[in-house]
């Protein structure tokens, strides 16, 4: 999910992929779960768990959900959520 | 995991009727495979209005949609090419996208859903819930539908993900 020339919409708070199929945050950075599975023991439980992609480039994060929650991106892991700082999660 | 295909449609434009978007069918005859499906996604890119739109992942018996033939890639590029094969009809071992045409046949919805066209739609099953498809009785299909015409027509992906067990 490469972004667009031009930022034309910020996804709004409290959108999760999925449903959706991917975020798009201020700084025009489009989130989405990529095809690879991670390895059911390490997923979270009963979820199936994928590579968190950042502009199409994989950030070496499985999680089953990206979210939207108050103007950050996070994202569920089997060890809980973890917060997008701007170049990590945490 | 292998032998997983995706039946994919890039910037397409989709009739102005409720649309089968990607439908396909498990063999009938040798080599048999049982379908398991892992995800459908579907976007659009032709404006930024909000705006809502229903999809439905369905079971459809005969009479199958008017399809453009697209058979399934691969995933995994070295992964050998999939038992089902691109067809026009609907008919078993074959998959297409886009309908032109719905075709009579009764459908029966096993997911319901509607979605912001500016966030697009994913649907990612856990491992419980993965919808599987085999040859039955009554040759029946599996699809992604807009049950309803999408208020822009234009720029549609979509695509439909599975994996061949057996």
């Amino acid at each position: 999910m490469l972004p667009k020339k031009e930022q034309t919409h910020i996804t709004e708070a409290y959108v999760a992929t999925p449903p959706a199929l991917f975020i798009i945050d201020e700084a025009n950075n489009h989130w989405a779960l990529g095809y690879k599975y991670q390895n059911l023991p390490d997923a979270p439980k009963g979820e199936y768990a994928f590579n968190v992609l950042v502009n199409g480039k994989s950030t070496g994060e499985f999680a089953s959900r990206i979210e939207r929650r108050f103007g950050k991106v996070r994202i569920f892991t089997r060890n809980g959520f973890k917060t997008w700082n701007g170049r990590s999660f945490f | 995991m292998s032998r997983q295909y995706i039946i994919p449609a890039a910037n397409v434009s989709v009739a102005n009727q409720a649309v089968s978007l990607v439908f396909i069918q498990a063999p009938t005859a040798a080599p048999v495979v049982v379908l398991e499906f892992l995800r459908a996604f579907v976007s659009q890119a032709a404006n930024a209005t909000s705006a809502q739109q229903r999809v439905q992942l369905n079971r459809q018996v005969a009479t199958f949609p008017t399809l453009t033939s697209q058979a399934p890639v691969q995933l995994k590029d070295s992964d050998p090419a999939s038992k089902i094969i691109g067809g026009t009809a609907g008919a078993a071992g074959t998959s297409g996208t886009n309908a032109s045409a719905e075709g009579a046949g009764a459908k029966t919805v096993i997911y319901g859903d509607a979605f912001n066209v500016l966030n697009g739609w994913l649907w990612v099953p856990t491992p419980y819930e993965t919808i599987i498809e085999s040859a039955q009785a009554t040759a029946e299909g599996f699809g992604l539908v807009f049950p309803a015409a999408p208020g822009t027509l234009t720029n549609w992906n979509f695509g439909l993900v599975f994996q061949e067990l057996g």
